[in-house]
């Protein structure tokens, strides 16, 4: 009973000094720092956790479960835990993996087109849209008045496909997106930004130290260029060969297209040497 | 009757296995092939409904967790071995020999996940699998080499335990140390797998030997190593203090309840000292991952990964703090009349830890509103801003680190008197020591802040984690020495901890395998859209990464499975002892009175922090 008081004590005090320090940290947090809402909770928070360890640290020990009531309360231990996970996860800011599956539709769907799977995939699709078609045509003109009128459509049609679409792509915008996408950054700045560890030169000076047809070369066959103060990269082969394979040639030449464009001559970039 | 009884339970037990071979059994039958063209190579199945990728998350991640674990129980089990032997303290054989009882069922688990992890991975992924059996088969026969001698250690170290006693005892150490190495590099082998796909290299043209070596020496290939054996020990060692806490939770007498509070310390104590060093191998694999590629250093420490390291640093700084609190309860139980000694050196280090929390969890950018963002004057606060970079986080490691280690230390001297002449000079060198180690951590972390990056990482950070580790590394032989000679003022006390010291173990165990299924997370997320980075792309329907809260339930699922799968292990395991007179049979005290709480004697009591 002695020892129930004394704890009675020590909680009530601990919880005026827990409650103490989070009221200071509240304010503090609010209107001193002007942290936003979800900080000033979590100062809170962490107040409470350690109010809360304190205290258990004195308090009296009850009385052990046994039998299924332990098994119980073992289980609600780990819900209570897995859902304070869950929650806190679900509580953070989420990525939206939408963002990355449009990335995958750049970068893998071009690809796939062009294995012999994808190219057979388009095929079906194709035919089963032209199929859709003449079904539909049919009908039509069987409702028109039937095959006499098919044939003379036909003959006006005169056999012509679709008109391509004009390639109304910015050439520049394109190659930019290329070389994100190639996370060329990596190795490579441009106006100040990208790789921090020196693998492979600036760029952003490149239009005029290289012609397009020497960048394509250097981008399909990286042992064919060396940027000047760059010989111990060149050297342990720091720069991939496998755009060769990755990119198609329509991929190269808008990435090629864009680095043309870089003209500033402000920005000392190295100067390639032929290999 | 009695046959009657056992007809039935042979029924249920077929029934049960029947279920599990068909919950198993009919995701895979549903698999079905992407449509192929005829002539093409089928690239990807799937499961539907489930999906493929959720079914080898789970299975995967099962396996890694009870490889971790199968990995970490030798090298904990041959520890307290070997500490038996040089204590003369007979607990350690026991506990060792109790905990590689465990071994045979949990590592035919491990195997069967193994097994059904690698045929769904040739079903589900047949063109990675392809890609990679081309690149690794030499290193699949090493695999399988490795297995066998690992195996056969493993029978003779666990069936010649009792005939390998006294003069045999070296020859049994030494198998307990090749199944460690053999364990270590049954480990390392799988993970050049894993962590080729996140970093590979350029395969040079040679033999089939040269081409899977040259690919196994990945740049992430040892820092995974270190970070996975380190891991493997704070793994074990947290278990065993979770089991340790369960048996103490349903202890039926004094004796069993001295037996597991004392076993629930060693495993507290082993998984403690594992966590210590366990940020400096994370701190490693990030560096070399940063140096292999910035963009997927970019993608998991400032993309869209980021916020999983605020979950990481929520985990372990509840997993600071349980293992704390432990000491601290030890403290206050075990050692009568430490209560008021040392309450308001808990507090200060409750204090220390709790704002170090605070910084570990404070992202870089902020997500805050417009208004918000306005009144901060961008999305960078400028106080938290200042928190949320690398050199605040490494800093509040680090004092975290020495924090837990000066809990650890308090709890050693608590209940004794140092005689040695030297005691006074070592006390104060050992402060003087922390002392300087705590400034110069702070002042090293406030300093990073204006130097560049490179300065910081290659020079500033590894200079605090080397000055911990020194700290670490002096005063626990030191202390060591001085308890040696110590004399024993208030001797401690086993089996009288609160129940709740108990849920605390438990607590630990499952934030460390939390934990390691959101590594596991990570480290896949973090190659984005490629089975093997940057040389083959994911073109399957799940290449995008998930999000944050869907992936913490598939987490939360597999921490429970696997503690579902431990239990059963460890039920299983203990139908033997129980035969020959229960757990107690192995629950070897120093007990004075079996009635009461026992009190160990010094050297025990001693004996227990080597």
């Amino acid at each position: 009973m002695a020892g129930e008081r004394s704890f009675i004590a020590i909680l009530i005090k601990r919880l005026l000094l827990g409650g103490f320090a989070a009221v200071v940290l509240l304010i503090l947090t609010r209107f001193v720092f002007h942290f936003p809402p979800v900080f000033q909770a979590m100062f809170v928070l962490y107040a409470g956790l350690g109010t809360v360890t304190f205290i258990l640290l004195d308090a009296p020990a009850v009385s052990p479960f046994g039998g299924v009531k332990a098994l119980v309360a073992l289980v609600v231990f780990y819900a209570v835990l897995a859902g304070t996970f869950i929650a806190g996860a679900n509580f953070l800011p989420q990525y939206d993996p939408m963002v990355e599956k449009g990335k995958i539709d750049k970068i893998v769907k071009p690809k796939l087109a062009a294995t012999d799977k994808g190219k057979m995939d388009a095929l079906l699709k194709r035919s089963v849209e032209l199929n859709a078609q003449s079904q539909a045509i049919m009908k039509r003109l069987e409702a028109l008045g039937g095959a006499d009128k098919l044939k003379a459509a036909e003959g006006d049609k005169g056999g012509g496909g679709d008109a391509p679409k004009a390639a109304a792509g910015d050439l520049i915008g394109l190659g930019k997106e290329q070389y994100d996408l190639q996370e060329c950054y990596n190795c490579h700045k441009i106006g100040g930004k990208g790789s921090v560890k020196k693998r492979g030169p600036t760029m952003d000076n490149i239009g005029n130290l290289m012609k397009p047809e020497e960048m394509k070369e250097k981008i399909t066959n990286p042992r064919s260029w060396m940027a000047e103060g760059f010989e111990k990269e060149y050297n342990k082969k720091q720069m991939p060969d496998k755009y060769k394979e990755l990119m198609t040639d329509q991929e190269i030449d808008v990435l090629v297209a864009y680095l043309a464009s870089l003209k500033d001559a402000s920005v000392e970039t190295p100067k390639p040497i032929k290999k | 009757m009695e046959h009657i009884r056992n007809h039935r339970s042979v029924y249920a037990y077929a029934a049960l296995f029947l279920v599990l071979v068909f919950a198993v059994a009919m995701p895979v039958g549903l698999a079905w092939a992407e449509d192929a063209p005829a002539g093409a190579a089928t690239e990807y199945r799937d499961i539907p409904g489930m999906g493929s990728r959720n079914l080898i998350w789970i299975v995967a991640q099962q396996h890694l967790l009870l490889a971790g674990f199968v990995l970490g129980v030798p090298i904990f089990a041959w520890v307290c071995e070997i500490v038996g032997v040089r204590t003369g303290d007979q607990r350690y054989d026991k506990l060792a020999k109790e905990f590689t009882k465990l071994l045979t069922s949990s590592y035919a688990t491990t195997a069967l996940f193994g097994g059904i992890l690698l045929f769904l991975l040739i079903g589900l992924y047949p063109k990675l699998m392809n890609y990679l059996s081309d690149v690794f088969f030499p290193s699949f026969l090493v695999y399988c080499a490795l297995f066998l001698l690992e195996t056969a250690t493993l029978y003779l170290y666990w069936y010649g335990w009792d005939s390998m006693q006294g003069s045999k005892k070296g020859l049994h150490l030494f198998l307990g140390f090749l199944l460690n190495v053999f364990a270590f590099f049954i480990m390392i082998v799988p993970n050049s797998w894993a962590t080729f796909q996140a970093s590979p290299v350029v395969i040079a043209e040679g033999s089939m030997w040269a081409r899977a070596w040259a690919a196994t020496w990945n740049p992430t290939w040892w820092p995974v190593n270190i970070h996975r054996l380190i891991a493997n020990v704070v793994l074990g060692g947290y278990i065993c203090g979770a089991y340790a806490g369960l048996k103490y939770l349903m202890a039926q007498n004094a004796e069993e309840r001295v037996h597991y509070d004392w076993m629930g310390y060693v495993g507290n104590f082993i998984g403690v000292f594992g966590l210590l060093p366990l940020p400096f191998a994370g701190y490693w694999l990030m560096r070399e991952i940063y140096q292999y590629n910035q963009q997927m250093g970019i993608t998991l420490m400032g993309g869209f990964l980021s916020w999983l390291f605020i979950l990481q640093a929520m985990l372990i700084g509840i997993l600071f703090v349980g293992s704390n609190y432990y000491f601290w309860l030890g403290i206050m139980h075990r050692i009568p009349g430490s209560e008021a000694r040392y309450r308001r050196p808990i507090l200060a280090m409750l204090v220390i830890l709790l704002v170090c929390l605070g910084v570990w969890m404070t992202p870089h950018s902020l997500v805050a509103s417009l208004e918000e963002a306005r009144k901060m004057g961008g999305t960078h606060h400028p106080l938290l801003g200042v928190f949320g970079v690398m050199s605040a986080k490494m800093t509040v490691s680090n004092l975290m680190i020495l924090v837990t280690f000066m809990s650890f230390i308090m709890y050693w001297r608590a209940g004794k008197e140092e005689t040695a002449r030297w005691a006074k000079v070592a006390k104060a060198g050992q402060g003087v020591l922390l002392g300087i180690a705590v400034v110069v951590v702070v002042v090293l972390g406030v300093w990073g802040y204006f130097v560049p990056a490179i300065t910081r990482i290659n020079y500033f950070s590894t200079t605090q984690v080397l000055v911990v580790l020194f700290v670490l590394l002096t005063v626990t032989p030191l202390t060591g020495l001085l308890m040696k000679s110590a004399r024993t003022t208030t001797e401690m006390v086993w089996g009288v901890m609160p129940g709740r010291a108990g849920y605390v173990l438990v607590l630990n165990a499952v934030m460390v395998i939390l934990l390691m299924t959101l590594m596991g997370y990570a480290r896949s997320s973090s190659r984005v859209h490629w089975h093997v980075y940057g040389v083959m792309q994911d073109t399957s329907q799940y290449a995008y990464s998930p999000a944050l809260g869907y992936a913490a339930a598939i987490m939360a699922l597999n921490t429970f499975l696997f503690c579902l799968l431990v239990a059963f292990i460890f039920w299983v395991a203990s139908m033997g002892g129980e035969k020959k007179g229960g757990p107690t049979d192995t629950a070897h005290t120093k007990a004075k009175d079996a009635a009461s709480p026992a009190v160990g004697s010094a050297p025990a009591a001693s004996t227990g922090h080597q």
